[in-house]
């Protein structure tokens, strides 16, 4: 313990308690480690915050709003993606609509509809087990738009170390190599907007933390399509060996970070070609997204 | 003591004060899974809880 206040989590790697004021000093000092170290934000950047109003992309915009002061000339916007999934996604636009107010972020949302002309729930009669993969791409492109429109040059993302140990053992065990060492960041800026993961080195449970401390965690219901996801298998399977084995996700990420040194780059060797039916970049003849939109007669 | 689950169903547990983590342990939840209060405060795992204390347990992983 680092003071004697009560404490309210126990950290591993090194094992410690800490009390609330400490687990938010902590958590907010490691983010903002994260962003000087891989220089994810610079002066005079418009970053767009990918903002679901869910526990993970609420911290985020917490913390890049405190934050904000101490960088040159830096705005933020926060997107929000309507998917259009009935009885789950209302209550978390009216938490985003809440803690944008409170934090004076300006706020833009954008729908499935707006993008392909049907919401979610409609796309996917029938083909209810392609749920995440189906918004997935819908979802990127629908901030890549809505973030191009906002004029930023950014996006910002929650995903934490669970989110990023779990796509690694994904890609892994899909034996998906270019996925595995796929990057968005600078390297490819100038085809895509990069994406910047400030919340990366902080654990799931540090966040629900963080966020449960301050009356901000967003009690929220869960997706209807989660079940129908590999990721909860891979979250259940990594976070049993996490319990038992404390370091088993940095590990993962490190080895990631280890291949993608040595094969990245010829594993992305392989050009960019632009799509030809909208023009986006991808690597085959159409960009997902037209894949999508054709396969689903849009 | 009262246990509020993730789904909002209740149980009360009898006995002597107990820790946090067995009580998870005992309910098969894996505790980097979850976050705990005890009469509404957060706690960690090795906290200890008896009598009439609340106990509520909070999943923390959501979507797909």
């Amino acid at each position: 313990m680092i003071c004697g206040e009560q404490p309210v989590i126990r950290l591993r790697e090194p094992d410690r308690h800490l009390c609330a004021a400490h687990l938010i000093a902590e958590v907010e000092e490691r983010a903002a480690r994260t962003i000087r170290e891989r220089e994810l934000i610079k002066p005079h950047d418009r970053i767009a915050v990918a903002f679901s109003g869910g526990k993970d992309s609420t911290a985020l915009l917490v913390i890049l709003s405190r934050l904000l002061p101490s960088w040159e000339d830096v705005s933020l916007v926060a997107i929000t993606v309507d998917e259009g999934i009935a009885g789950y996604r209302d209550d978390t636009i009216r938490a985003a609509e809440e803690l944008t107010r409170k934090t004076g972020t300006e706020h833009v949302c954008v729908s499935f509809k707006d993008l392909v002309g049907a919401d979610l729930d409609t796309l996917l009669v029938g083909r209810e087990t392609q749920a995440c993969s189906v918004c997935g791409i819908l979802r990127r492109k629908a901030l890549s738009v809505a973030a191009h429109n906002a004029g930023a040059i950014k996006i910002a993302t929650g995903h934490n170390l669970d989110d990023e140990a779990q796509s690694v053992l994904m890609n892994t065990l899909r034996g998906d190599l270019p996925r595995l060492v796929r990057t968005s960041d600078a390297d490819s800026s100038d085809c895509f907007i990069p994406r910047i993961k400030p919340l990366a080195d902080i654990s799931e449970k540090e966040i629900a933390a963080y966020l449960f401390v301050q009356d901000l965690f967003p009690f929220l219901p869960e997706c209807p399509y989660t079940r129908y996801a590999l990721r909860l298998e891979v979250r259940s399977m990594l976070s049993a060996m996490e319990q038992k084995h404390p370091g088993t996700m940095r590990n993962l990420i490190k080895s990631k970070r280890a291949i993608e040194k040595q094969v990245g780059r010829r594993v992305m060797s392989e050009p960019l070609r632009r799509c030809r039916q909208c023009g986006d970049p991808c690597s085959g003849e159409l960009c997902q997204v037209c894949m999508l939109r054709a396969s689903l007669g849009k | 003591m009262k246990i509020i689950f993730p789904d909002s169903t209740t149980e009360t547990m009898v006995g002597e004060p107990v820790r946090i983590g067995r009580i998870l342990d005992r309910l098969g939840i894996n505790p980097s899974e979850v976050i705990v209060s005890r009469n509404g405060k957060l706690v960690p795992e090795d906290a200890i809880a008896g009598g009439d204390e609340v106990i509520r347990i909070i999943r923390i992983a959501h979507g797909g």
